[in-house]
């Protein structure tokens, strides 16, 4: 994926030192226009073409790219959405922001739930990187409510390297056999009292792995497959994400996951770490158990219980009692670390306010890297990683934020 | 007629009450040929000046005129297909007559142009049926009147070959004919299409048409080339109550009761805080709504003492300006409270045997007042030339409520560990309708010259529905288990989260369709010799409009200001949302569209009919040219259709006469079936919890059938008869809703489909017993698509079934026991019904069905006249076996219906 994203700059600098730095080599490739570019300002209706880097455009009413054509849009682009408008996609999507010129999708007035993301039901291809794509949601002209990325289609939706927060409903919704790979972004405040972070149905199939997903009012991550239609089956590798403080924005009748499977889905579900969330990890009972592998799961609660003020009388929860939920089918595995009090077994995140039950849209200044000397390192399922979370001393791989 | 009787008693009490020695002159008339008894023939006693009074001839043929004056007089009389009678009467004693008429080849015997037989009495039913061109079945109003039924519906699911489709709330009521579903049938007011007050479909609830406004219901199972050519199954046509001969009166009251409501209290939601209309069409198109707009009070449950079901009805007719002018005027009044308790379970299959993953309980409480007036005028211009104008004007209104308390044993949300426990959500609706139909209809018949005859009539119909702020409220909680000791399988409490409030949807909808209609048939008739040709040419134009709008706001749960989590909720009255969606969706709203539809129809007929035999045969074309239109925001999305198609269709029917009584019919048919509206516009809607998305299909094509029938008859006597019949369906494109791939469900054609069956219909009278009934048993064949999966190879692929129609029963039976007492003025019925298997519903798993499971009904009414003879008590009972409806998947039970019994207790009145 790195040397696609090099490629991809208009010009690259590759500087090979030996350690004896007798040869410098310096390599040049020619500055590539971009095809159709796209008129900074307002944009809206039937598009094509390339957002060229560094320029801001507003979206003042839904955009729809037809089937065969591309968005596309370069590093360093600021899109402003107003009047709730949404993107259709039918054509490809691509978005690929870097590191350093990240892409920027947000509302004109920064409410979470004022605009309608990326409806990308019947697109051709969807590739989102280095974006942040901020306050999605709301209603859409129908009454529905909108996920802040939809695909419905068996194609290749790659995701990597983006922050999403304060969105409402399901964030990502990927379905009817995606071909998926969901790897290092942060999902930040998002779902306002219902919604998921990444919900994954009717054979969706790939990998979602290394991304940092805090307060959801939801799940965090589910796999389900339909009920009428088993096969092909949703089948993901749920592996090193970072799920924190998740769940509890639906009331107790309703308590989110930090990772669930069920309805016939299965998954490999691996040194994921959970904390806080109001249940870790559920395999629910019409789950495809016998091929859903779990192990090497950290789990912890920086409180004993946490009690629930909105409830009348207010109502302690044990959140270690929850771990793995009474009323699924998932059993604590010997591999998983499981912390049995405070002192036991916490991860040791670089900083963390212990915060359990936040509104969405609240925003955050924890930082989930670990310290040194964090019980997840090294403790990880080695064909994923040798550590577990989203931050892991193998730099390739870790979460990049 | 006793009315008559009575009406010419009272006249001459009360005007001729001078003491001069009165006589009764009483007669029957016969057919001279057959040597039956005539009913309704119209019999005249004139003096040299005017008319002195006037009868009709009762079931029995007789006509009677009490306390004459003795002295010379002019007796006429007439009657359908017969040549009129004439003699002069000395009037000295108690005089008895009997008249034999001659049967006229030559006059237009099957269009009642001026005399009426009264169409009322069963036994002018069998006459009709015997009549008829085609194949019909007909209930007159005696008998609806004497039946255990209220309402049309009612009555039609103890006809022969009628089942009904109904919801489960019981507010709705679709014939299915032979098995075929509400969508293969049409139905009529005075022969003429109603519109239909559903904003999806075509059909019109049965039950909210009441029997007291009905002369008489006529199923007809084989269409004429004059018949509009959209049903397969057939047709029901409602026909009106008409002017009578002479004064009448009636009038009816009951009052009666639901057992369920002895059981339960009925819930009931206040109305008054309702806005009519929604925040969009008060407020215009830039408001944004805010949480107050909405009122509180229609999701404020409470339990109450349901009020008795009431009926109130009067019918008044008679004929002024020298019987020119002919006027009735009819209106019946229902305010029912009915209720259901169910219990329905949730499936999953998982792609085998379907397993339950939720179980619920719902209350159904509804109150349905309907409300029918009819009016009906008629003035003949002259001997050959009249104009009728007929009003029929229904109103309905219901308020529903439903409770339906779900709980998960498996799903998204966790499940069920032990027995007790479980995530559970509470669903709260209230529901008020207002449904609106109108049929105007003039028509004039002149007899142009003595072989030709022309009809036109021209009609308005309209229907609509207003069903203001459906209000649905969605609150959840969660049961698990805690246990006491440390010990995991130890002992354990119940514990349960505080309830949370879910979700309001709040819906505004309204809708109207409209038609106008004009049609003229040109009739020519002629003798040769000994036999008859009728030709018949006519055409037809409809116009037809439509319009459904939605408004729909979604109120959301307000998060908690410290921690963001959804606040709980107590009651309606305290809890506080934000409004999702704060500019409605009517803009964009899926249910809405604009639709035209025109029919263009031309027909020609002929009938050749000697002494033997009967050929008929003709010709209908209908042309469809229709259209909608839809606002979508998607660029790319479908914002109009237009279709056009034309259709030919045939009919040939022949009947021979092997004798007076008998009747063996042949008879084919092409027929059509439209589509509904709604199915053709492809909006689609998303579903938040479910991958499948529902849509319309554009591409659906019309269903088009060949219909073959056979019919041996029999006409013993007065209200008895014996048909045995047989048919078969040939059904290309047959519609029904299936997925397609597995995200979209939609209305699809399934290839061909086959129906075939037989029907028997015993009606017979032994002394003061009657017995009447009828079988019906149906096969009925499609192949649809249905998802299998193989667990070895791990594919899901689609395979063909084969099954029975959606909604077919293969079984029916009706069997009446009648007690018939005319001297004592008592009659008493014992209606039990029997309903077969029925497929209720395709599940898209291959091998697994929704069928409802047999039924037996019985229902029980009575009537005896008081000492004073103008009155009648009456008593209806329904449901006396408490029977449920059941459906199952194979063998797993997933609807149960409770109705109860209800009864009502009456009084008529008749002048």
């Amino acid at each position: 994926m790195k040397i696609k994203h090099s490629f991809l700059l208009t010009a690259i600098t590759l500087t090979v030192f030996s350690c004896t730095k007798k040869d410098t080599t310096t390599i040049v490739t020619p500055v590539i226009p971009p095809s159709n570019p796209i008129a900074p300002g307002n944009i809206s209706g039937l598009v094509k073409g390339t957002l060229t880097t560094g320029n801001t455009y507003t979206i003042t009413s839904d955009l729809t790219v037809q089937l065969g054509d591309t968005l596309a849009s370069q590093e360093g682009v600021t899109v402003i959405v107003t009047n709730n408008s949404q993107i259709n996609i039918m054509g490809v999507l691509s978005i690929i922001g870097t590191k350093d010129k990240p892409i920027s999708f947000n509302s004109d007035s920064k409410q979470p739930g004022s605009w309608g993301g990326f409806q990308c039901d019947s697109a051709q291809a969807v590739t989102i990187k280095w974006a942040h794509i901020d306050n999605t949601g709301g209603a859409d002209p129908t009454g529905s409510a909108r996920k802040t990325v939809f695909v419905a289609a068996p194609i290749k939706v790659v995701i990597e390297d983006c922050w999403f927060t304060n969105g409402q409903d399901d964030l990502l919704r990927m379905q009817k056999g995606a071909m998926i790979s969901i790897l290092r972004n942060t999902i930040l405040s998002s779902g306002s009292t219902d919604g998921e972070a990444i919900n994954l149905k009717t054979g969706a199939v790939g990998d979602v792995a290394y991304n940092v997903i805090y307060s959801q009012a939801g799940t965090g991550i589910k796999l389900e497959t339909n009920d009428l239609v088993p096969f092909p089956q949703t089948s993901v590798n749920v592996y090193n994400n970072t799920i924190v403080s998740g769940g509890w924005r639906r009331g107790q009748a309703e308590p989110g996951r930090g990772i669930s499977v069920g309805l016939n889905a299965k998954g490999n579900i691996y040194n994921n770490i959970l904390v806080n969330d109001y249940q870790g990890l559920e395999i629910f009972a019409d789950a495809d158990s016998v091929n859903t592998k779990y192990g090497n799961n950290l789990f912890y609660a920086s409180v004993d219980t946490y009690v629930d003020t909105t409830a009348h009388p207010n109502a302690a929860i044990s959140i270690r009692g929850n771990f793995y939920p009474n009323d699924g089918i998932g059993k604590p595995q010997t591999t998983d670390l499981i912390s049995t009090g405070i002192a036991n077994l916490n991860p040791m995140f670089q900083s963390f306010d212990g915060t359990v039950a936040a509104p969405n849209g609240a925003s955050t200044t924890n930082n989930f890297h670990l310290q040194a000397g964090s019980p997840a390192f090294g403790k990880g399922n080695a064909t994923y990683s040798n550590d577990i979370g989203a931050y892991t001393s193998d730099a390739t791989k870790s979460n990049q934020h | 007629m006793k009315v008559v009787w009575y009406l010419l008693t009272s006249i001459m009490i009360f005007c001729c009450s001078t003491v001069i020695a009165q006589v009764n002159v009483k007669g029957t008339i016969f057919d001279k040929a057959t040597r039956q008894k005539l009913i309704g023939a119209t019999v005249s006693l004139k003096d040299s000046k005017a008319l002195v009074t006037k009868s009709v001839t009762d079931e029995d043929g007789e006509f009677r005129f009490n306390n004459v004056l003795p002295g010379k007089y002019f007796l006429e009389i007439s009657s359908i297909g017969f040549k009129n009678y004439s003699q002069n009467l000395d009037v000295e004693d108690k005089t008895e007559l009997r008249i034999f008429l001659i049967e006229n080849a030559q006059l237009l015997s099957n269009v009642h142009v001026f005399t009426n037989i009264n169409a009322e009495e069963e036994s002018s039913s069998r006459i009709s049926e015997k009549n008829a061109n085609n194949i019909i079945n007909v209930i007159s109003a005696r008998a609806m009147e004497r039946s255990p039924d209220i309402n049309a519906a009612n009555v039609l699911q103890r006809t022969s070959g009628i089942t009904l489709q109904k919801n489960s709330g019981a507010d709705e009521a679709y014939a299915i004919i032979r098995g075929l579903e509400p969508r293969y049938n049409n139905t009529l007011i005075n022969g003429v299409k109603i519109a239909s007050p559903d904003e999806k479909s075509r059909f019109v609830s049965l039950n909210v048409v009441p029997s007291d406004l009905l002369q008489k219901i006529e199923v007809s199972k084989s269409l004429l080339p004059e018949m509009e050519g959209d049903a397969i199954g057939g047709t029901v046509n409602l026909v009106m109550k008409d002017a009578p001969d002479s004064v009448l009166f009636k009038a009816i009251g009951s009052i009666g009761y639901s057992n369920i409501f002895f059981d339960r209290k009925y819930v009931s939601f206040s109305k008054k805080d309702i806005e009519q209309k929604s925040l969009y069409e008060r407020k215009g198109n830039g408001y944004t709504a805010q949480p107050n707009d909405f009122s509180r009070s229609n999701l404020d449950f409470k339990n109450t003492t349901a009020i008795p079901t009431g009926v109130l009805g009067f019918t008044y007719g008679r004929r002024l300006l020298k019987n020119k002018l002919g006027f009735l005027i009819a209106d019946n009044f229902q305010n029912q409270y009915y209720g259901t308790n169910s219990a329905v379970y949730q499936v999953i299959s998982g792609g085998s045997a379907p397993k339950l993953s939720e179980a619920a309980g719902r209350k159904i409480s509804t109150q349905q007042l309907n409300n029918g007036l009819t009016l009906h005028l008629d003035y003949n211009i002259n001997e050959h030339n009249k104009i009728i104008l007929t009003n029929v004007f229904l109103y309905s209104y219901l308020a529903q409520s439903r409770e339906i308390i779900d709980t998960a044993f498996v799903g998204g949300n966790g499940g069920r560990t032990v027995p007790g426990t479980g995530p559970i959500s509470n669903d709260y609706l209230s529901i008020t309708d207002h449904q609106f139909i109108e049929n105007a209809k003039l028509e004039g018949r002149h007899i142009i010259t003595k072989h030709f005859l022309f009809d036109w009539a021209g009609v308005f119909s309209t229907a609509s529905k207003r069903s203001p702020d459906r209000a649905d409220l969605k609150i959840n909680t969660k049961i698990d288990t805690m246990h006491t000791t440390g010990d995991i399988n130890g002992p354990y409490k119940f514990i349960q989260t505080p309830y949370y409030f879910d979700n309001i949807s709040r819906i505004w909808q309204h809708n109207n369709d409209r038609d106008y209609d004009v049609l003229a048939n040109l009739t020519y008739r002629s003798a040769i010799n000994s036999a008859t040709l009728e030709l018949k040419a006519g055409g037809l134009y409809r116009h037809k409009t439509r319009y459904n709008l939605q408004d729909e706001y979604d109120l959301k749960p307000v998060a908690n200001n410290g921690n963001g989590v959804k606040e709980q909720f107590n009651d309606i009255n305290t809890t506080q949302w934000i409004v999702y969606d704060t500019h409605g969706t009517q803009a964009f709203d899926i249910n809405n569209y604009n639709l035209f539809e025109n029919i263009t129809a031309g027909y020609g007929e002929a009938k050749f009919s000697t002494k033997r035999f009967d050929l008929f045969g003709g010709v209908r074309i209908e042309k469809t040219h229709q259209g909608y239109t839809l606002n979508t925001f998607y660029l790319t999305g479908v914002n109009a259709v237009t279709k056009d198609y034309t259709d030919l269709l045939p009919s040939v029917m022949f009947k021979y006469k092997l004798n007076n009584k008998t009747n063996i019919r042949l008879s084919y048919f092409k027929s059509i079936s439209r589509p509904n509206y709604y199915e053709l516009v492809p909006a689609t809607l998303l579903s938040n919890s479910t991958p499948t998305a529902e849509s319309g299909n554009p591409d659906l094509k019309h269903s088009i059938a060949d219909n073959f029938d056979i019919r041996y008859e029999l006409f013993p006597g007065q209200e008895e008869q014996l048909f045995i019949g047989g048919f078969y369906k040939k059904i290309k494109d047959p519609i029904e809703y299936g997925y397609q791939g597995i995200e979209s469900f939609k209305p699809l054609n399934y290839g061909t489909a086959t129906v075939y069956g037989g029907e028997i219909v015993y009606s017979k009278y032994y002394g003061n017993i009657g017995i009447t009934g009828n079988y019906t048993y149906i096969y009925s064949e499609i192949s649809s698509p249905k998802f299998y999966t193989d667990f070895a190879a791990q594919t899901t692929v689609t395979r063909l079934q084969k099954r029975p129609l959606q909604g077919q029963t293969n079984s029916t039976i009706n069997v009446s026991l009648l007690y018939k007492n005319d001297k004592r003025k008592i009659f008493a019925q014992l209606a039990y019904e029997y309903i077969g298997k029925t497929l209720a519903r395709v599940y898209p798993i291959y091998n697994y069905d929704y069928y409802q499971s047999p039924q037996s009904f019985l229902a029980l009414s009575a009537e005896k006249q008081l000492r004073n003879p103008h009155f009648t008590a009456f008593g209806k009972f329904n449901n006396l076996l408490n029977t449920p409806t059941e459906n199952k998947i194979n063998n797993l039970l997933v609807v149960k219906d409770n109705y109860k019994a209800n009864f009502s207790l009456g009084l008529r009145y008749s002048n």
